[in-house]
C-alpha cells in the first residue's frame, strides 16, 4: 500500500488483463498506466478492440472467464481494489465506483421498473428503507431530467427511449454519490441530438456532484466536449496521454496524429476521408515491436524494437521512438537499446 | 386479462370441435369393433346384430358423430358423455371418479420437477464446464433419453420387488383411506417414472436460458451496482431465464397426462392414463372419445395457462 498523493482517487499501474481462449492468449490490457484525480474528466479513446472497456470492467473486477486481470493494480485511494475481498469489492461497486454502459436498451433489466432499479442501488449502500430509497430513486429520474419522475419511476424499461434509459442508467449510477463514474461509451447507441443531451446532462451531474469521470469512447468529438485529460489506446497499450488541449493541437504520437486526421470538420471541403491505412492488429498475432507500425507512415526500422514511453513535454507522454520534437531518433543517442519498453511505472512518474 | 381470458377460450372452441372430428375418426378409422368381445362361437350372428343396433353403430358415421357430440357438450346431464361399453356405467362419472387421482400424480410430477429442474439447471448454468456441469448434462441426456415404460418397470423391480420398500401397485393401502403419509409412499415411483424425463428435459432447457441470461447486459449492470452474487443470480437473473421455461411448462401438462397412461398402467394407478389404455384395449368408444377429449382440453388450458403466465411475468407482454 502507497500514501496516495492529495487529491488522487484512482491510479492504474501497469494493468494487465489477458484472455485465454482456445486460439491463444489475447493480451486485451497489457500494461496500462494512468491515474484519475477527483473530479477530473478523463477521456479514454481508441478504436474497437483496443482495450478500452476492458480496462474499466478491470477496474470494477467485472471480467469474466476466460479473461483475467494477470497483473498490475488498481489503485482507489491508495489501496489495491485487486487484493480486496469479494465483499468488500461488492461495497466499492455502485458505491465509490459507478459504471453506466454503451447500451441503455439492454442494460436495463426488462422485467422490473425503472424505480425499482434505482432504489436497488440505494437500498444497498445506504442505511435506508424501501420507502426512502424509493423517494431516492424518483428524485434521481428528476435530477436526471425526467419528467414526471414518480410516474416514470414505475414504469419498465421497455416504455422509455433509448435516450430516457440512459438517464435511468445515470441516475442509478449517480444515487449512490459515487467519487468516480466510469462511463463506457455512453452516447454511443444513442442519436446526435440525444447524445448531445445526455453531455450536457453528464457535465452538469458532474459539476453539482463533484465526481470524476472516466469517459471511454471512440468518439474525438465527445472528448473535445468532455475531457480535462486524454489517454489514447493501442493494442492494450498506451500511446499517448496529455491534457485535452494538448492532444488536439500538439499530438505527438503518429497513431494519435492519424485519429485526429479522420475527423471530418465541419465547413471544410475534402473530396475523401482521411484514414488510418490497414486495420487493427490480430490481437493473437500481435506484430513485435510497436504495435502501430505497420500502419504508422512514419514507421523506422527502429519501431522493430518496442518504442519507449517518452515525455515529450510536461504532463505529455507518447510511446513512439519520434523525439520529442517529433524528428526520427538517433541511434545511439535519442534510441539507445536499452531504453526499450520503459517500466509502464515510469509513465505515471513522468506524467506529473 | 380476464377479457383475454375469455377470449381465449372462445377461440378454444372451433379448436376443440375440430379435435372431436379427428378423435372421432380416428376412433372409427381404427380396426376392430366395439362388439369383438362379445363373439365367441356360442354367440349367434342375430344377437351380433342386436348389439350393433343396440350401440347404434349400424347408423350413418354422420349422424352418429352429431348425437355424440351434441350429448357430449351437455356435461351437466350424467349420460352426456355415454355409458361404457364395459361396464354400463355413465362415462362422466368414471372419468370424475378418476380425475383426482390422476390430477395428484401430473400435480405431484409436476411440482418435483419444478422444484428439481429450476435449481439443477441454474447451477449447472452458474458453473458452466465443470465438473458439477458435465455430471449433470450427461445424467440429463440420459434421463431424457430412456422411455418412461422402461424406466417405469425399471424402478417397479428395484424399488418394489429389489428393495421391496415401494408398494407394486395402488394409489394406497387396503384400509387406509385418507392416510397422507401413504398416498406419497404409493406415489414416488409412478411420479419418479413420470417426473424423471421431464426433469432432465427441464434442467437443459433452464441451463441453456440461464447461460443466455447471464450474458445479458443488464446482469453486467446488477453485478456493477455491487449486488451480491445470490441477488445477482436469483433476482435479475432468474426472473428472465424463467420466461422461456414458461413454454414448457405449457408443454408439459399434456406430456404429463400423456406420460400418465404409461405410467398408470405399469403401476395399477387407478387414474385416467391406466383407465384410457384399457378402454382403447376392449374399444369402449364412449370412454377413448371422452378422454380423448379431456386430452385435448389439458392441451388448450396447458397453452393458455402458459400464455397467461406469460403477462404475468414478463411486463412487456400485455393483453
Amino acid at each position: 500500500m502507497t500514501t496516495p498523493q492529495a487529491g488522487q482517487l484512482l491510479e492504474l499501474r501497469d494493468l494487465r488483463t489477458h484472455f485465454y481462449t482456445q486460439d491463444g492468449t489475447v493480451r486485451a490490457v497489457d500494461g496500462v498506466t494512468f491515474e484519475i484525480r477527483d473530479g477530473q474528466t478523463l477521456g479514454v479513446v481508441g478504436e474497437s478492440g483496443c482495450g478500452k472497456s476492458i480496462t474499466a470492467m478491470s477496474v470494477l473486477r467485472l471480467i469474466e472467464r476466460p479473461g483475467r486481470v494477470v497483473g498490475g493494480q488498481v489503485l482507489l485511494r491508495g489501496k489495491d481494489l485487486m487484493e480486496y475481498s469479494d465483499t468488500e469489492m461488492r461495497d466499492v461497486r455502485g458505491n465509490q465506483i459507478s459504471m453506466i454502459f454503451q447500451e441503455p436498451m439492454t442494460s436495463l433489466n426488462p422485467v422490473y421498473t425503472c424505480g425499482d432499479q434505482i432504489a436497488e442501488a440505494v437500498e444497498l449502500h445506504e442505511a435506508v428503507n424501501r420507502r426512502q430509497a424509493w423517494a431516492r430513486a424518483v428524485e434521481m429520474l428528476a435530477q436526471v431530467g425526467i419528467p414526471e419522475p414518480a410516474r416514470r419511476a414505475k414504469q419498465f424499461p421497455h416504455q422509455m427511449s433509448g435516450g430516457m434509459r440512459q438517464r435511468v442508467m445515470i441516475a442509478m449510477a449517480l444515487s449512490t454519490n459515487p467519487e468516480l463514474l466510469i462511463a463506457d461509451e455512453p452516447t454511443t447507441a444513442l442519436d446526435v441530438t440525444i447524445q448531445a443531451q445526455i453531455l450536457e446532462l453528464m457535465k452538469a451531474l458532474r459539476e453539482r456532484n463533484k465526481m470524476a469521470i472516466m469517459l471511454i469512447t471512440h468518439d474525438l468529438g465527445v472528448i473535445a466536449e468532455m475531457a480535462d485529460e486524454v489517454v489514447v489506446m493501442y493494442g492494450g497499450k498506451v500511446m499517448e496521454r496529455a491534457d485535452a488541449m494538448t492532444i488536439f493541437e500538439r499530438p505527438h504520437n503518429p497513431y494519435t496524429k492519424g485519429l485526429l486526421a479522420s475527423i471530418p470538420r465541419l465547413g471544410e471541403k475534402r473530396e475523401r476521408l482521411e484514414v488510418i491505412q490497414g486495420v487493427v492488429p490480430n490481437p493473437l498475432n500481435l506484430p513485435t515491436g510497436c504495435l502501430f507500425k505497420r500502419r504508422c507512415p512514419y514507421a523506422m526500422p527502429v519501431c522493430d524494437t518496442a518504442p519507449p514511453v517518452r515525455q515529450v513535454a510536461p504532463g505529455h507522454v507518447s510511446r513512439c521512438w519520434l523525439t520529442p520534437a517529433g524528428e526520427p531518433p538517433r541511434i545511439g543517442e535519442d534510441a539507445p537499446p536499452e531504453l526499450a519498453e520503459e517500466s509502464a511505472q515510469e509513465l505515471t512518474v513522468m506524467a506529473r | 386479462m380476464f377479457s383475454y381470458i375469455v377470449r381465449r377460450t372462445l377461440q378454444a372452441l372451433p379448436i376443440l370441435f375440430g379435435v372431436a372430428v379427428i378423435v372421432f375418426m380416428i376412433v372409427q378409422l381404427a380396426p376392430g369393433s366395439p362388439i369383438d368381445r362379445f363373439r365367441t362361437p356360442r354367440i349367434s350372428p342375430a344377437q351380433l346384430d342386436a348389439l350393433i343396433r343396440l350401440y347404434g353403430l349400424d347408423q350413418p358415421i354422420l349422424d352418429q358423430f352429431v348425437k355424440w357430440i351434441t350429448a357430449f357438450v351437455q356435461v351437466w346431464r350424467v349420460d352426456a358423455w355415454g355409458y361404457s361399453f364395459l361396464d354400463g356405467q355413465p362415462v362422466l362419472n368414471k372419468v370424475l371418479e378418476r380425475v383426482p387421482a390422476t390430477v395428484r400424480l401430473m400435480g405431484a410430477a409436476l411440482l418435483t420437477t419444478i422444484v428439481l429442474a429450476v435449481p439443477i439447471g441454474v447451477l449447472a448454468a452458474v458453473k458452466q464446464y465443470s465438473w458439477t456441469d458435465k455430471l449433470i448434462t450427461t445424467l440429463a441426456t440420459i434421463g431424457y433419453a430412456i422411455p418412461s415404460f422402461i424406466l417405469g418397470l425399471y424402478l417397479l423391480y428395484f424399488g418394489g420387488v429389489v428393495l421391496k420398500a415401494f408398494p407394486l401397485f395402488g394409489m394406497q393401502s387396503f384400509g387406509k383411506s385418507g392416510d397422507v403419509a401413504d398416498l406419497i409412499w404409493h406415489l414416488v415411483l409412478p411420479v419418479a417414472s413420470l417426473a424423471i424425463q421431464q426433469i432432465a428435459g427441464w434442467a437443459r432447457y433452464m441451463r441453456s436460458s440461464m447461460l443466455e441470461v447471464l450474458h445479458q447486459d443488464y446482469v453486467r449492470t446488477a453485478k456493477a451496482k455491487g449486488l451480491p452474487r445470490s441477488r445477482v443470480l436469483g433476482k435479475h437473473a432468474l426472473r428472465n431465464a424463467m420466461i422461456p421455461i414458461i413454454t414448457l411448462l405449457g408443454l408439459s401438462i399434456p406430456a404429463l397426462l400423456a406420460g400418465a397412461a404409461i405410467t398408470e398402467t405399469i403401476f395399477s394407478y387407478p387414474g385416467l392414463g391406466a383407465m384410457f389404455v384399457q378402454s382403447v384395449t376392449v374399444r369402449d368408444y364412449p370412454t377413448v372419445l371422452a378422454l380423448t377429449m379431456v386430452g385435448g382440453v389439458t392441451v388448450v388450458v396447458g397453452n393458455l395457462l402458459a400464455d397467461v403466465l406469460y403477462g404475468v411475468v414478463d411486463p412487456r407482454i400485455k393483453y
